[in-house]
């Protein structure tokens, strides 16, 4: 049987929306996946319901244009929801239960584990992912498996991953009106560190960075588990915004003069005196030019302070100096020119841009990197969701 | 306790509840006052005071733990509500770093709000050796005061000590420091003056004013007024912050002996130190009793709104918000915020940091 999931992301700057197919058992293949700008989301926050459900219809329309294409029929009717932007929260949360007899049984652990989903939270957050990170006993810390081990106070170490309840909701009513279901909202960037990491990756110590448009997220991976996890409220936009404000372009015209021009690191390849051309935003406004100095300034400024908050933070939590297998890059920011140089050269560790290793099929994406976590998303959606019961139910709605 | 006065000041946790006693006890019975902690132990007899979420805690306090001290100002904020009656404006004061000066801070200032009444939050940043962990938990909850109050203003402890040496001394003398701070600025809303600020025009000054910044000194002799002058200019509690200063708020509090010449020296020096395009509000009050022969001058400067500016519907009444500001949300703000005008900040390190880089970091680009 084949099982056919969804995922969407509700992003800045992209809706992205991708479907995976796999058999049970099986490596999962992303079959279609489509892209368009977003409209009424600023900071992965949504400023215009009207907006935002324009932007999943047309993004559903391409999907559903492309299948027809290949000779499908599929009506997308769910998705897995992939959530970023700076209201979502990781908090560490320490489940503990008495040992019952002298050696930790099967039953101290599922009671450990009970514990530590107790976290309360406030009315207006919603749990997206509990983490099990390590167990500890009594004094004894970094227990990977517990079972056996003879002492008294059994502990469980979680990384309670939480957000926004009302953005999710905005989110589930935009895609309502664009009659998707939402299923499952998952945190973006640990989807894709799923889609790109190895086994290796994660116990040598990694930082992924999911470089999106309203926000950037962070997760680090140490000794096999994640280790830590949070959003900053910077992104791509950032470095538009700043673009549009120093030249006093459009906010269009200062995105294609990101995408197209502008490097994060302030090179001498094209000299001091070297100027960029900015086309008139309408026929009466003549095409101007800029310094690419000054362009480039701009974009490296914004970039080395947006690593610097990451630097920060690593530092914070006694993380940088266990990197050893660097940083990971994914997001549309991945494919900023001399991004992966810069904050290689800002935090001393090799950096690499994140192919979604783990799944099949988006080796013919312009920018695979961009794609990552919408391919996490459906990795989770095959591995949680296959072969259970609920399959029948949950994924009915996919063919209508 | 004047219970009819528009001006309510709330005092949350151990900290916050302290200085607004010490508030209470330099500005006299008619202050109108609540304290609210999850530790039982807060309270006092005779005070006006809120326990927080007693049922969940026992009274035993948070234990530090920001989303615990969330959950019981959840628990209690309709104790609140008696509270509230006729208030137009509160003042809160809390220390962020521990569990309930940040987390029931944040709840409390969303059900004022949700109530109708603006607030400005006067908060406190741990003292830099306190550890990484009260630095990280005071950031995080700056950012979501920030969004949820009409104006904040957080002080580093730090550079509220002054030469202090002890730890007590320190921590004593920094509580102390911001208290009287707030009298004063209490004292020029509640006490006559030739040019009066009360609690609505404050309420109109602050509506969307976002992050602040705030200093008091005091002068004395025939020079105290550019010498007032000087000692603002060169506050570290007043230094730059995230964009340019878009208002101002100076108050001076003097006796009979408060020349006119003063106040314009005061009035010009202070819009020389800190902007000249900034929306300026001056007040003074009259109080013969506390300063007859020296003045004290407060400054509030704030980066965001300006005065006056109208909610949604064009009411004064309702609890102004940032977030709500009637404004082209694409427009580019004079801060260059632009897009992100009208979305929650991302602040760190007291920094804005939806401004660009490059303004904040003073950059002149070559075009």
């Amino acid at each position: 049987m084949t099982n056919i999931y969804a995922a969407l992301e509700l992003g800045t700057t992209r809706t992205v929306l991708a479907v995976g197919e796999a058999r049970t058992g099986e490596r999962l293949k992303v079959t279609r996946h489509a892209e368009i700008p977003s409209s009424g989301i600023r900071k992965s926050q949504i400023l215009d319901i009207r907006q935002a459900t324009l932007s999943i219809k047309s993004v559903l329309r391409e999907i559903e244009r492309r299948q027809g294409e290949a000779g499908d029929s599929i009506t997308i009717g769910n998705a897995f929801l992939v959530v970023s932007g700076q209201h979502v929260k990781a908090d560490p949360y320490q489940g503990t239960t008495p040992v019952e007899g002298t050696k930790v049984s099967n039953d101290d652990i599922d009671e450990v584990v009970r514990s530590s989903r107790l976290m309360a939270l406030p009315k207006d957050r919603e749990i997206l992912d509990i983490v099990d990170q390590v167990y500890g006993l009594d004094s004894l810390g970094g227990i990977a498996s517990p079972k056996g081990l003879s002492g008294r106070i059994l502990k469980l170490d979680t990384l309670q991953i939480h957000a926004d309840a009302n953005r999710i909701n905005d989110a589930k009513t935009a895609a309502g009106e664009a009659h998707l279901e939402i299923r499952d909202p998952l945190f973006a960037v640990t989807c894709a560190a799923d889609a790109v990491l190895d086994d290796a990756e994660r116990r040598d110590g990694v930082l992924v960075l999911d470089l999106g448009g309203g926000s950037t997220g962070c997760a680090v991976y140490a000794d096999g588990y994640l280790a830590a996890a949070n959003v900053i409220g910077v992104g791509g936009d950032h470095v538009s915004n700043d673009i549009a404000y120093a030249f006093q372009t459009t906010q269009a015209q200062a995105e294609a003069l990101k995408k197209t021009e502008a490097s994060a690191i302030l090179g001498s390849d094209h000299g001091a005196s070297a100027r960029v051309q900015v086309p008139g935003s309408s026929p009466l406004i003549e095409t101007r030019t800029i310094s690419r100095r000054a362009l480039d300034t701009v974009v490296n400024l914004r970039l080395k302070e947006l690593v610097s908050v990451i630097r920060g933070g690593l530092e914070d939590r006694d993380l940088l100096h266990r990197l050893h297998a660097g940083v990971v890059l994914t997001g549309g920011g991945a494919a900023m020119r001399g991004v992966d140089a810069l904050i290689q050269r800002e935090l001393g560790l090799p950096v690499r841009i994140g192919r979604p290793v783990n799944v099949d099929g988006l080796s013919d994406a312009e920018n695979p990197a961009s794609f990552a976590a919408v391919a996490g998303a459906l990795m989770f959606a095959h591995r949680n969701y296959e072969r259970k019961p609920l399959i029948s139910s949950i994924f009915k709605g996919l063919f209508k | 306790m004047n219970n009819k006065s528009p001006l309510l000041l709330v005092g949350i946790g151990g900290a916050g509840s302290a200085m607004a006693r010490g508030v209470s006890r330099a500005f006299g019975e008619s202050m109108r006052y609540v304290l609210a902690d999850t530790d039982a132990a807060t309270g006092r007899p005779g005070t006006p005071f809120v326990l927080l979420g007693g049922d969940r805690l026992s009274g035993h306090g948070s234990g530090g733990d920001v989303v615990q001290a969330r959950l019981a100002a959840e628990d209690s904020l309709k104790s609140f509500d008696e509270h509230l009656e006729g208030v137009r404006l509160a003042v809160v004061l809390a220390a962020l770093g521990g569990g309930t000066g940040g987390g029931a801070t944040l709840e409390v200032v969303k059900h004022f709000d949700k109530c109708g009444v603006p607030t400005i939050v006067f908060a406190t940043l741990p003292f830099s050796f306190e550890g990484d962990e009260r630095q990280r938990r005071a950031r995080g909850m700056m950012s979501m005061i920030d969004e949820a109050s009409s104006a904040a203003v957080f002080v580093h402890l730090d550079n509220l000590i002054g030469d202090a040496d002890k730890m007590d001394d320190a921590m004593r003398r920094a509580v102390d420091t911001l208290a009287s701070g707030v009298t004063l600025f209490w004292r020029l809303l509640e006490k006559p003056g030739y040019i009066r600020l009360d609690a609505e025009r404050v309420r109109k000054i602050v509506a969307h004013a976002g992050r602040g910044r705030f200093a008091v000194v005091t002068a004395q002799g025939p020079s105290r007024a550019p010498e007032a002058v000087d000692a603002l200019a060169r506050s570290p509690l007043l230094a730059a912050g995230a964009g340019p200063v878009r208002s101002i708020l100076c108050g001076v509090l003097a006796g009979e002996d408060l020349r006119l010449s003063e106040v314009g020296c005061i009035a010009e020096g202070v819009r020389d130190a800190f902007g000249r395009r900034a929306a300026f509000d001056l007040a003074t009050v009259n109080d013969e009793a506390t300063f007859t022969g020296r003045i004290a001058v407060v400054v509030l400067l704030f980066e965001a709104g300006a005065e006056g500016e109208p909610d949604e519907e064009g009411k004064s009444s309702s609890a102004p918000k940032r977030g709500k500001r009637p404004k082209n949300p694409l427009a580019q703000g004079p801060q260059g915020r632009g897009r992100f005008n009208n979305v929650e900040p991302t602040v760190w390190n007291g920094e804005d940091l939806d401004t660009p880089t490059f303004i904040r970091r003073n950059i002149s680009l070559d075009l």
